[in-house]
Formats: structure tokens, sequence, C-alpha cells
């Protein structure tokens, strides 16, 4: 009887042990030790953006090719904008090809969009169209291209904004340029252009 | 009522038994591949946005939905036999068929709800059919396990449980999949994984908070005294049961997300109160007495948080932090930081509904009102 006793008193302490040891790590040492971990550091680089024309004449189309890539942690989603300010409409904007996972589609002129790296926090109106291709989980040092074909709409200089962000925007660096021109959604964009003359 | 009285010799006959075995094993591990994939397939929602219905998950879900028929097929072919001018067929037969058919239906009226509506979320009336089929089938299947095991059992015993002792690998069969259904319909009413462009099904937060506080951890009680219960209440079985599922939930919900890679240790932690709840129901001298089963029941139910991570943080993210969507890169140090919190005040209603589900579990075996 005693042994039996004994047995049952030893097993309960050991369970009891191992509930205790159980709780104080899954509710305290790892998540303390989780607090002080870094975020991934995703870092969207442009290593090529090329047009196929300096100048057009009106009417005429040109090709704007982006390429990007992830020089840091794997990002949750990384986006490629270019951007057309001198347009209203994405009537005459045509996605050529594409490597992106998921497919490029059209921000219209007054669609509602993020701003200042927020993704969907807080938005603002599109002030004018452009056209987005995102990769979600993308790897880091992988490369992502897209050519997009644009017929401008208006003579003299046209402008195309180019810009890269990852998602979550956890540090300085998860966009990209760092610096420079600022469009409406108060984020950094490289600017390109092209002069569209007359028509022959 | 013992609904097992009905006559088994008709299995006996023309070798109809090992047949009928053979396909309720099969529809326990269609289901179990159609679960385990249907997990697979949130987490590659959540981080790959896939556009298309060809994705690996669905590939592997279609695979289990088709074992799940074949062994449906053989199953419900073997169980029907003649006895004098009557067709007799076992009541677990009719539930895997009736399961199946469910699940197959709902293949089409996903397809339909797809091509008027766009891409759906988690919960949907097809979704919510297919599921039920999974639940059906196999529940259908285990049963008819039993059913089998019974007909063909030698010696036997008055005491509840031991009349039950079925090998462990027919266990973890087939409870794994009752198991992975069922945590699937209590996801669907507790994520918020299910606004479209048409719809918004996703469950008020504070509404999904509870019903993850109170379904999961009966779930998780239930499932693991059963496995128990079916081994004769021997040490051993309900840890590979749990084991079993931790392995699921590692690989369809972790392994895929390379940030939360690191916290599979954690992950693993799972195995202590499971084994501490199986060494308390598998003690001899206190198996007489009731109170090992509320313990091991409150214990199971009380590891919950821990065991459905890492989705739950979704359901609970929503109420604790109002924030309206979790980046999967983020989904372990949100974890972390709330699990203190969530574990004070889940931690009494989830013990609680741990008992109950070990409570029901007994009640349900112990008079063969199930199994």
């Amino acid at each position: 009887m005693f042994n039996i006793l004994l047995r049952a008193l030893i097993l309960a302490v050991a369970v009891a042990a191992s509930l205790a040891a159980y709780f104080a790590l899954s509710a305290y040492v790892i998540p303390q030790s989780y607090s002080s971990s870094e975020p991934p550091r995703p870092e969207p680089i442009l290593t090529g953006v090329s047009l196929s024309a300096s100048e057009v004449a009106l009417g005429q189309t040109f090709t704007i090719s982006v390429m990007v890539t992830n020089r840091g942690d794997q990002s949750d989603v990384q986006i490629v904008s270019v951007g057309f300010p001198n347009l209203t409409r994405t009537d005459g904007i045509a996605v050529l090809k594409h490597n992106f996972v998921q497919s490029p589609f059209f921000v219209q002129a007054g669609q509602e969009v993020g701003i200042g790296y927020t993704g969907f926090e807080r938005t603002v109106k599109a002030e004018y169209p452009s056209v987005e291709a995102t990769t979600w989980s993308w790897k880091t040092g992988s490369t992502y291209s897209i050519d997009v074909q644009v017929k401008p709409d208006v003579e003299g200089r046209f402008v195309v904004f180019v810009k890269s962000i990852a998602l979550p925007h956890s540090w300085e660096r998860a966009h990209y340029p760092h610096e420079g021109l600022m469009d409406y959604q108060q984020e950094f964009v490289q600017a390109y252009s092209v002069q569209v003359t007359t028509k022959p | 009522m013992n609904y097992f009285r009905q006559g088994p010799s008709f299995l006996l006959a023309r070798g109809a038994g090992p047949r009928f075995l053979i396909g309720c094993v099969l529809v326990s591990i269609g289901i179990l591949l159609a679960g385990a994939a249907g997990s697979w397939d949130i987490t590659n929602h959540l981080l790959n946005k896939p556009e298309t219905f060809f994705a690996p998950p669905h590939a592997v879900l279609y695979s289990g939905v088709a074992i799940a028929v074949t062994g449906a097929a053989m199953l419900f072919t073997a169980a029907r036999s003649a006895a004098g001018n009557r067709i007799i067929i076992p009541w677990p037969a009719k539930m895997v068929a009736a399961g199946v058919i469910v699940l197959v239906a709902a293949g089409p009226a996903d397809f339909a709800w797809h091509s008027a509506f766009g891409l759906d979320g988690l919960l949907s009336p097809p979704h919510f059919v297919l599921l039920s089929g999974m639940v059906a089938s196999s529940i259908g299947a285990l049963a008819g396990v039993v059913y089998y095991n019974k007909t063909f059992m030698r010696g036997s015993s008055s005491s509840s449980g031991s009349e039950l002792r079925l090998s462990p690998a027919l266990i973890v069969i087939g409870i794994l999949p009752i198991w992975l259904a069922l945590s699937g319909v209590v996801d669907m009413f507790s994520l918020p994984f299910s606004e479209s462009d048409y719809f918004n099904f996703n469950p008020p937060p504070a509404l999904g908070a509870a019903n993850a506080t109170l379904g999961f951890p009966f779930l998780v009680a239930a499932m693991l005294y059963t496995a128990s219960a079916l081994a004769g209440r021997r040490f051993g079985i309900m840890s590979i049961t749990g084991a079993t599922f931790i392995v699921t939930g590692a690989l369809t919900s972790i392994a895929p997300n390379e940030a939360l890679v690191p916290t599979l240790p954690f992950y693993m932690l799972n195995m202590i109160p499971i084994v501490a709840a199986d060494a308390i129901m598998s003690y001899r001298y206190w198996r007489p007495f009731k109170i090992s089963i509320y313990a091991a029941g409150a214990i199971a139910g009380l590891a919950f948080f821990t065991l459905y991570y890492p989705l739950i943080t979704h359901t609970y993210n929503e109420v604790l932090t109002q924030e309206p969507a979790l980046w999967a890169s983020l989904t372990a140090p949100t974890y972390f930081e709330m699990i203190g919190t969530v574990l004070l005040f889940t931690a009494v209603p989830a013990a609680a509904m741990g008992i109950v589900g070990a409570v029901t579990a007994d009640k349900l075996i112990a008079k063969n009102k199930i199994l």
C-alpha cells in the first residue's frame, strides 16, 4: 500500500514539474527570447531599368523594362510600381511580359492605395494610373522583371515613376529608392522620361 | 443502446471482413490527407497568394478525396450482406457513404461558387459542406474499425475501455482525420480568413476568440481521451496520437513558413502536456477514479493555445490588437507577445472545456453509444 502511494506521489510530482516547465518555457522563457529578436529586413533594389526609346512620336508606344532584386531577408510581399503621372487612364498601358508570381494589376486614378510604406493601414486616392507587380514570399537574391508598354497621349516630356517596396516595412531600406523625389503616396520614386514629339 | 448489435456474422461470410477493415482504413487515410492538405492550403494562401486552382495542396487534397472514395466503395460493398431476405448495412458504412457523397458533392458546388463569386475565403457554404462530409466519413470510418474489432475480438471483458483495444496504428489513423476535420470546423468559425469580394463571413473578433477558446480545448481533450480509451488506457497511445497531430501541424503550418521554422522546438514542447495527460490516464491505480479523467482533460484543454500555433495567432490578434491583418513573418513575435495575456484569460475556460471534452468522450465510449 505504501509503495502504491509512493508511486502515485512520485507520478503526481513528475507531472506537476513537467507542466510547470512547460508553462514556464511557453509563457515566459521563449517569449522573452523572441522579444529581443529582429524582424526580417528585406532590401529591394532596382537592378535594371531601361526604356526602349528616348524619343517617340505622339501616338507611338515605348516599353519600359524594370528589374528588381531583393538583397535582404525574405519579404512577405514585395511590390514594384510603375506610375505614369502624365496619364489619366490605363487605356494606353499594357503589360508585355513579366515573371512575377502574382499577376500584375492596374491601379486606376481615384482608387484607394496605401501611403507611407504602411500597406493599407492608411490610404489615399491615386492621382494617376500605375501598374503594380507583386511577388509574395520574395526570397533573398530573387530577381523579378516586368516589361510595360505605354502610349503617351500628350506631347512633351513623358515621365515614368518607378519604385519598389517590401512589406512589412521593417526598416529604412525596405523600399527603393531610399531618397530623392517623393510621389503622392509619400514614397520615394525614381523618375525616367521620354520625349514625346509631334506626329510626323 | 449498443449500436454494435447488428449481426456481425455477415462480415464472416465470404471474407468480407478484411475488405471492410481496409475500406475503413482507406477512408481514414484519405480524409487524413485531405485534412492535412487543407491545413497546408491555408498556409499556402497566407504565404503565396495562389491565383489558380492548380496548387500543390489542392492536388494532395483531391488525392485524399479519391482515396476516401475508393475506401468508401470498398467498405460499402463489403458491408452489404444478405441475411435471409434482408440486406444489412451496418451504420458505420452508411455514415461513411453519406459523408463521402457530401464530400464529393462539395467539389462541383465549390466550382460553381467560384464561377459565380470568384475566390472565396475559408468559410463558405461549399467549404462547410466539404468539411461536414470529412467529419461524417472519418467518424464513420473509425466506428467501422471499432465495429470490425468487436466482431473479431478475442476474449472479452465487461469493463469499459478494455473491450476496445485497437492496434495503435488503427487508433492514430482513425482519430487523426476526425481531429483535423473538426479542427477545420472550429477554424472556420474563429479565423478571420473568410472575407471575399462578395461576402464577408468573418466571425466577429470576440466571437471568433470565444469559439476557439471553447471549441479547441474540448476537441483536444475529447480526441486524446478517445485515443487512450480505444487502447484500453495503455500508456503511449495518447502520446503517439498527439505526436502525430503535432508533426502534421509542424509540416503544414510551420515548415512552409521560413520565418516560423526556428520556432519548431517551441512547438514540440506540446508533447509535455500530452505525455503528462497520458501518464495520468494510464496509471492503473488512478483509473477507478474520475479525477484522472478530469485532470487529463484539463491538462489537454490547457494546451490548446500552443497546439494550434501558429494559425490561432490570427484569431486572438483581431481581439487584442484590432489590427486587420498579420504578416506571415510577424506571426511568431505577435504570438509570443500575446501568449501570456491569452493564457491568463483562457486558462479557466480552457481547463473546464477540456474536462467537458474528456467526460463527454468517456460517456460516449463507455456506453458504446458511438464507439
